[in-house]
């Protein structure tokens, strides 16, 4: 283990100095995604002043803006750029570069992204956490973080993340027979998107859809850990669903593995 | 070391039609080819030795060297390199071989060139003390000091290509792949590259395979080459062998002072009934080449008949430069020779 951890955690290294030499790209990410998240607040708030009742299907303003933040902040710490990265190195070749190094390959591609992850954590997640509940002290007046939870939502989050990563690589893979992946990208991240409740919370729609994508991967990257930090779910509820999240991510893992053993014996390497 | 017996690579190449329509047509109805990059290649490479692996663009040698690696795995055929084969436990296999693709980088593009290093440490499990001595030693052949602290994507395509040739040598593998180490590089960096090349042969006895258009790689570095064309194996030999086999080219070089006499007397072709493919005569000034191929034309007659013909101050016959002998291998296509 410590031989494994001696061998990758260089490449956790490198990404955080990668993260750094970009930052700048870095910022302008995030506060892009901040002002969507402020644009759909709004979006929000206007739903809400025009509805009679407090809440909507359950959800209250103040829920809605917890949701929106949280929601953010599970995107942004579980978004994986594995089918990018994949991809990109499958269609211009230098996946080979990987390939004569005695490494294993998803190791690396996971690794070097915990690097940037380290960076995103830092400086996203202590900022929305307190934000969150500073605005939720102001509006309803009491205090109600719980440790507990908090520590559920990590864990399930980190879960997340790791689904997602293994997602994308399986996706990624898709680049060894379609050599170009960016319009099949485009169109996964808005269907996931929706498919995980980022777009509207799952529990807005009709109870047989909630149902089925609740049990579907999709929900184990979002919506789950998302609706744990709100403390919507009871304990036992809770790591119910986050054994749903593992069941997922042994199966993408297990798949990502499938694909990458049939796709190297069928391997072009494109170009030089 | 190592061994190929038969090695051939077939790709399914998507056949696109010309054209906006044809592109249309693909997109809905592609239709594909079997194109064989590499046809039934065998050779083999002892401990110690360069081989130079030579051959037109497009040849397949690129090919060969990624099997070899275990980049890509042969429709069929087998490699076994040090009693291994390169697809099977390629973990394992990969950490006895260095491996540079010269239009490739292996480094970090956007970290000092140093962080590389430390990741190669970790992962090929390279020990503190063994590190810092290869370091050292690599820094003597391939002078990396300079800019050893700099990110990779500011350097020069020579400095990189030597850090890469060092990234490939920090474990010191067995077997060295250098797929077209030299390319786009200039005179002086070329003759520190092959030094280095040299020098690691000699001292550490590594095995290395060399691909490159530059021939002068290969008079200065290997004894043995194998060429291959069209994905077909067509010559495996050293450098003397390749000379007599298909080096009947010569060059009789003289000055004259009278060049009029030249352009007006000598008329090899019809003289000697040679086409101009085996006669070519060039000139700039007083100094005059003719290349001949020695088969076709007796040295002595050229010799006899160039004498008799002009006024000449100097003269001598050269033997055939691997680059010419390489020109017209090309030039002729050698499969249809064989």
């Amino acid at each position: 283990m410590s031989k494994f951890l001696k061998m990758y955690t260089p490449f956790t290294r490198a990404g955080i100095q990668m993260s750094m030499a970009y930052r700048f790209n870095f910022f302008c990410f995030l506060l892009g995604e901040i002002f969507k998240c402020f644009i759909m607040f709004f979006v929000w708030q206007a739903v809400f002043a025009s509805s009679d009742s407090e809440t909507f299907m359950g959800f209250s303003m103040v829920d809605m803006t917890v949701y929106l933040f949280i929601t953010f902040l599970a995107g942004y710490l579980t978004y994986s750029e594995g089918t990018y990265a994949v991809g990109e190195e499958i269609r211009d070749g230098s996946i080979a570069m990987r390939m004569i190094k005695p490494v294993s390959f998803d190791m690396t591609f996971l690794f070097q992204e915990l690097g940037n992850k380290i960076m995103v954590t830092l400086v996203v997640l202590v900022p929305i956490c307190v934000g969150v509940e500073l605005y939720k002290y102001f509006v309803t007046g009491s205090f109600m973080f719980n440790l507990l939870t908090f520590t559920m939502f990590l864990f399930s989050v980190v879960i997340a993340y790791l689904i997602s990563f293994y997602f994308n690589v399986c996706y990624g893979f898709m680049a060894f027979f379609l050599k170009n992946l960016w319009g099949a990208n485009i169109l996964k991240e808005v269907i996931v998107d929706f498919l995980s409740g980022a777009t509207i919370p799952l529990a807005f729609m009709p109870q047989l859809m909630r149902d089925i994508l609740t049990f579907m991967p999709f929900s184990s990257l979002s919506y789950t850990p998302v609706m744990i930090y709100m403390g919507m779910y009871s304990i036992e509820k809770s790591l119910g669903l986050i054994a749903l999240q593992l069941f997922w991510l042994a199966a993408f893992w297990l798949l990502s593995k499938a694909i990458w053993r049939a796709a190297v014996k069928r391997l072009a390497v494109q170009g030089g | 070391m190592i061994q190929v017996d038969n090695i051939t690579k077939q790709f399914k190449k998507v056949v696109k039609q010309p054209g906006i329509i044809g592109s249309v047509k693909s997109l809905f109805n592609p239709k594909s080819e079997i194109i064989t990059a590499v046809d039934n290649v065998s050779f083999d490479v002892q401990e110690g030795e360069v081989l130079g692996f030579i051959g037109p663009n497009g040849a397949g040698k690129s090919t060969v060297i990624k099997m070899l690696t275990g980049i890509l795995t042969p429709t069929s055929g087998k490699c076994t390199i040090n009693g291994k084969i390169p697809q099977k436990d390629r973990k394992n296999y990969v950490k006895e071989i260095g491996v540079v693709f010269g239009q490739r980088t292996q480094l970090w593009w956007d970290l000092p060139l140093v962080e590389t290093y430390s990741v190669l440490k970790e992962i090929y499990e390279v020990p503190d003390a063994q590190f810092k001595k290869r370091m050292d030693f690599l820094n003597e052949v391939l002078d990396l000091q300079a800019f050893i602290k700099s990110p990779v994507r500011t350097l020069s395509l020579g400095q990189r290509m030597r850090a890469d040739i060092a990234a490939s040598l920090l474990h010191s593998p067995k077997v060295l792949f250098l797929d077209e180490p030299t390319i786009g590089l200039d005179v002086v960096v070329k003759d520190n590259i092959r030094k280095a090349i040299a020098k690691i042969n000699n001292e550490e006895k590594t095995t290395v395979i060399l691909t490159t258009h530059d021939l002068s790689d290969i008079e200065l570095l290997c004894k043995r080459i194998v060429m291959i064309d069209k994905g077909k194996n067509v010559f495996d030999g050293n450098l003397s062998e390749l000379k007599s086999k298909y080096g009947q080219m010569r060059e009789l070089c003289f000055e004259t002072d009278n060049i009029e006499d030249v352009k007006s007397k000598l008329q090899y072709a019809s003289r000697f009934n040679a086409t101009s493919d085996d006669v070519i005569v060039n000139n700039d000034g007083a100094n005059v080449s003719v290349k001949f191929n020695s088969d076709k034309i007796a040295v002595a007659d050229i010799l006899g008949y160039t004498l008799q013909e002009v006024h000449i101050t100097d003269i001598n016959v050269k033997d055939a430069d691997v680059e010419e002998i390489i020109r017209r291998l090309y030039k002729e296509g050698v499969t249809e020779n064989e």
